[in-house]
């Protein structure tokens, strides 16, 4: 018998899945960082922000992106490691890498290395970064598990794990305002920016499919991580895990 | 971002002043600020230091308990062993690690008292200070530099009155 997972509401087979997210993310990586800003009305950036604040990142540092996309992460850490470190930016998606690459020159970086990797098998030898990120990327992810034991085993001893990821929504009125905007309202602007309407009914479903705070925190520990704590962000519609490999 | 700019603080003066913390790698140190209610947990790994919340995966090394006057005097420097002579400071475990943080605190320039304001409630009024000297500092590099600064810092104060409902409620 086939195994299946979800692919935002709709069950598939396990092996579809990478494949139906990449039809995805092809046809949104023009618009990616477009649409970021007007589904989130900016915040996001206040999130990254955040996430780079509790990084403990510092100069001469390793720094592995996972799902990188569009480099907006990368050019931070880039500026915290310095010209001693060393921030790699990884997708699994070829048109988000480009559009990476794109970004990352126009705001006259060259340093950073581009890998396509699939975040279930990274091609990175053990032990290798102080600092792994993954922002709004896990959930795409058809291994979850399998994902963070990889991340788990590139972060050298001490190193940190930053999963930045859409969550769950704490207060109930919240809840139903958010419901109703990511159901009715994100789809329409995907089709009036983006001309896609399908890809971002795609991201609404699959937030309410990804993990919530505590599940995620246990998967992390699960995969080997000593310590996990989370910290809400806006009432938790989005939540970042910080795991350290002791 | 309490415990966030304790860790930040620390790690930077580590790292600036290349300090050799490998006595304290894998120790764990609980500090417990009885009269203000607030628990800090120090896990020293890698020659890193993380301030985290709570340790339910790992028994602490040692706990240490002492009262805010104590706590404030750690960072200005003030001799350990008085504070365990005054009874300000109570300790279970190794006294030699919680020594040994003692002097990581004493060595740092953290202004505690400001980070403490900000625990206890005064955080726009610490957020808006912080802003001004950042700017100010700002000035000096390019016009970009500058522009790019402003962003970042008024979007960190647009956070600040969630945070400072967050911090009322601690502090009530």
């Amino acid at each position: 018998m086939d195994k299946t997972t979800h692919f935002g509401f709709k069950q598939v087979d396990v092996e579809k899945k990478q494949g139906l997210v990449k039809g995805v993310f092809d046809s949104v990586a023009g618009k990616y960082d477009l649409m970021n800003d007007v589904m989130s009305m900016g915040t996001h950036r206040l999130w990254k922000n955040y996430t780079i604040s509790s990084s403990n990142v510092s100069e001469g540092d390793h720094v592995l992106d996972i799902a990188g996309g569009t480099g907006d992460l990368a050019i931070k850490f880039r500026k915290k490691v310095g010209d001693s470190g060393k921030v790699i930016l990884s997708d699994i998606n070829g048109s988000m890498l480009n559009e990476g690459r794109k970004n990352l020159l126009n705001h006259g970086i060259i340093d950073v290395d581009f890998v396509q990797a699939n975040a279930e098998s990274l091609p990175f030898e053990d032990n290798t970064f102080d600092c792994v990120s993954i922002a709004f990327g896990l959930r795409n992810v058809t291994n979850k598990d399998v994902a963070l034991q990889q991340m788990y085993r590139v972060l050298k001893k001490g190193g940190t794990l930053l999963v930045l990821e859409f969550s769950k929504v704490e207060n109930e009125m919240l809840k139903k305002i958010y419901d109703l905007y990511s159901f009715n309202v994100i789809p329409k602007f995907g089709e009036f920016f983006a001309n896609d309407e399908d890809s971002y009914q795609y991201l609404a479903e699959s937030i309410r499919k990804h993990p919530d705070q505590e599940t995620l925190k246990s998967m992390a520990l699960d995969a080997g991580f000593g310590f996990c704590e989370y910290h809400n962000l806006t009432g938790g519609i989005v939540a970042l895990h910080k795991a350290i490999k002791t | 971002m309490f415990r966030l700019a304790i860790e930040r603080a620390l790690n930077h003066m580590i790292n600036v002043n290349s300090i050799n913390i490998d006595r304290l790698d894998n120790s764990l140190v609980s500090l417990y600020v009885d009269d203000i209610d607030l628990k800090l947990f120090f896990l020293c790994l890698n020659s890193r230091i993380f301030v985290i919340e709570n340790s339910e995966q790992k028994e602490a090394n040692v706990d240490i308990t002492l009262n805010k006057k104590a706590f404030l005097s750690l960072f200005k420097g003030a001799s350990f062993e008085d504070l365990i002579e005054s009874e300000d400071i109570e300790i279970n475990g190794s006294i030699k690690t919680a020594q040994q943080l003692a002097d990581l605190f004493a060595l740092s320039s953290i202004d505690i008292e400001e980070l403490i304001s900000q625990y206890t409630g005064d955080v726009i009024a610490h957020q808006i200070g912080r802003t001004i000297d950042r700017i100010k500092d700002s000035s000096t590099q390019d016009k970009d530099s500058l522009i790019e600064s402003l962003k970042n810092e008024f979007t960190t104060l647009l956070i600040a009155p969630s945070r400072s409902k967050f911090f009322k409620k601690r502090a009530s």
